[in-house]
């Protein structure tokens, strides 16, 4: 029986802390089912700086540390495996998650302090890992999905682990083990629609794993059929993702049943009356499932109580509801009229479309398989059925022109949205990362791991790859784009060209 | 005061959530307020700006 800890590290710090992350509240739920003894501290909810750390780090006498994340994650899993090593010198430190998975050597050699990775899904290489802790053993290399350092100090995977089929036999996250009340509840609201605006008890699920799209930016943090081993010339293994011509995906979901029942159980137990759909893309899996899927959630969302019923002040305006809304992620390719209408009718209320660009020269470049005419189809649709679309851009694609900016403000105009874009990031695990590594480490003075600090949100700008503007020109750009500057537009276009001219881009 | 650990068993020594001090000038505040409207990307529709008609082969 092990005790553990688990560390959750601060994410996003410009915003407040909005999600219960979901990994390892899973991870905690399986580890308690398997009788060890568990402690969560959620570094990122409470934003207490290093003086509760290291008191959190000295209440008791922790045999694992635990901590997983997202690669923007990196800085803050520095920095808490560096003060966990300080304080409880002879604890296992593990780490997991999208950080790890997508630069497993690399990590481990930036990070000395952690003993062992779990490279990639963790639902069954978790357990056995705290297993071998208390068998007193350190063999990490016998078990699957692990990386850990062989007795030159190198680090070394162990075979790749292979996913969990029947993702119906997990228990729910252990929400108990997170500060709802204290913390998330508090910042439920999602300001995307007026029912997100007015979620009071938000909770988020993640229901299917994988997408069927190829989209250059985009990475599945090893967990959704995307990795693959590879061995080179000189035996040496390492993980791959994307790149072009090799693609792999695993799609997986759980079915209508288990989710509607987690989702009621949620309503009992925390009287929540919002869930966020995390899953990369519900519309792979209604596609997946020859439209099945989405359709008998939205059933059994009405079978079980939970399609929202709408309450009103004296002045008719809706202040609340009885039930359950929801929001999620959709596709502008996947989706149809019907299904929108139906997920509409059991409580939706807005939906992410990763749009990217509105221009077809960039488009064709994505490997999402939209146009401009079926995001604009999407977004009406989306509209028609009475659910929010919420149209994400990105600006400074490989391909990005002055044509390209002007289509996306042309159709900013046409469809009324006002849109802050992204800027085009290369995330590791993305086909982009594996592409454009040189000229992003030349671009932190060979420093990749400078590169990986400085990543975020994306709505601030860090290394390019775009063909013909520099950073400094897509700020400017960006700037442009969200006010509708046509003008400055033209003028700025003619002084490039005029520069360019004379020295023109390779 | 709230324990900052959580878990299925009572930890040797407890943590609290120590307030933290500056919270609740009207500055903190209303920086607060403003930077829960930032991060990640921004968007919305003005639904009523718009009009559509459906091109039937996109
Ligand atoms: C919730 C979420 C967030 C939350 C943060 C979540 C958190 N607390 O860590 C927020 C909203 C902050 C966020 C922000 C962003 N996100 Co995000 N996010 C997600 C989302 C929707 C769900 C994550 C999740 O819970 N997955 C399901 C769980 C089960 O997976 P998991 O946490 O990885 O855990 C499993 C394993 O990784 C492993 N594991 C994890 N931790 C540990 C720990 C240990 C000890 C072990 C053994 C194993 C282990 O075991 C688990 C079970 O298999 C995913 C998409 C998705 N559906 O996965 C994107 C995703 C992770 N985000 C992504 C991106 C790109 C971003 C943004 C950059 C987007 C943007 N431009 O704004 C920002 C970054 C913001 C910033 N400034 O840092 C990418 C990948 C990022 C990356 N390289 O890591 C994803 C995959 C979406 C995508 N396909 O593009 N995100």
């Amino acid at each position: 029986m092990a005790k553990l800890l688990f560390i959750n590290p601060v994410v996003r710090e410009e915003d407040v802390p909005r999600h219960v992350p979901y990994g390892i509240a899973l991870l905690a739920a399986i580890a308690i089912d398997k009788g060890h003894l568990v402690q969560v501290y959620d570094a990122n909810a409470w934003r207490l700086g290093e003086e509760t750390l290291r008191e959190v780090l000295k209440a008791d006498a922790w045999q694992v540390i635990a901590l997983g994340g997202i690669t923007t994650a990196y800085g803050s899993i520095k920095e808490t495996v560096r003060i966990a090593r300080q304080e409880c010198p002879d604890a296992v430190i593990m780490l997991g998650g999208g950080v790890l998975t997508s630069l497993p050597h690399e990590i481990m050699n930036w990070l000395p302090e952690v003993d062992v990775g779990c490279v990639g899904e963790g639902f069954i290489t978790f357990p056995e890992m705290l297993a071998m802790v208390d068998a007193e053993s350190r063999d990490w290399h016998r078990i699957a999905g692990t990386i850990s350092r062989n007795a030159q100090g190198k680090p070394v995977l162990s075979p790749q682990r292979t996913l969990l089929e029947d993702l119906d036999t997990l228990p729910y996250p252990a929400w108990d083990l997170f500060p709802r009340e204290e913390v998330y509840f508090k910042n439920s609201q999602m300001l995307y629609s007026p029912e997100g605006m007015l979620a009071q008890r938000r909770l988020d699920i993640n229901v299917s794993y994988g997408c069927s799209m190829i989209c250059r930016y985009c990475y599945h943090l090893g967990i959704a059929g995307d990795m693959r081993y590879e061995t080179s010339e000189s035996g040496e293994v390492s993980v791959s993702f994307d790149r072009p011509g090799a693609y792999t995906r695993t799609i997986r979901y759980h079915s209508p049943e288990y989710i509607v029942r987690m989702v009621r159980h949620m309503r009992d137990k925390y009287a929540i009356d919002y869930v966020l759909f995390l899953d990369e893309n519900l519309m792979t899996m209604d596609q997946h499932s020859k439209r099945l899927w989405m359709k008998d959630i939205c059933r059994l969302w009405h079978e079980s109580g939970l399609a929202p019923i709408p309450s009103y002040d004296a002045a008719g305006i809706m202040n609340g509801w009885e039930g359950v809304h929801w929001s999620g992620t959709s596709h502008a390719t996947l989706c149809t009229k019907e299904i929108l209408k139906t997920m509409r009718a059991a409580g939706c209320s807005h939906l992410v479309y990763g749009y990217e660009s509105f221009a077809p020269h960039v488009l064709k470049t994505v490997g999402k398989g939209s146009t401009p005419a079926t995001n604009e189809r999407s977004f009406f649709w989306t509209l028609e059925a009475g659910i929010r679309p919420v149209p994400n851009v990105i600006i400074g694609f490989p391909d990005e022109d002055f044509q390209s900016i002007r289509d996306n403000m042309a159709a900013f105009d046409r469809l009324g949205i006002q849109v802050r874009p992204h800027f085009a990031t290369a995330y590791p695990g993305s086909e982009w990362f594996t592409l454009h590594r040189d000229s992003l480490e030349a671009q932190y003075g060979g420093n990749l791991e400078s590169y990986i600090l400085d990543l975020g949100d994306a709505t601030k700008i860090t290394g390019i790859i775009c063909k013909k503007f520099n950073a400094v020109e897509l700020i400017g750009l960006r700037e442009l784009m969200c006010e509708g500057n046509y003008r400055l537009l033209d003028v700025f276009e003619s002084a490039w060209k005029r520069v360019h001219q004379e020295r023109p881009l390779v | 005061m709230t324990s900052v650990l959580k878990g299925n068993f009572q930890a040797a020594k407890s943590v609290e959530a120590k307030d933290k001090p500056e919270a609740d000038d009207l500055d903190s505040r209303f920086e607060r307020e403003a930077m829960k409207k930032l991060g990640g990307s921004i968007a919305y529709v003005a639904k009523k700006k718009i009009k559509w008609a459906e091109d039937e082969n996109p």
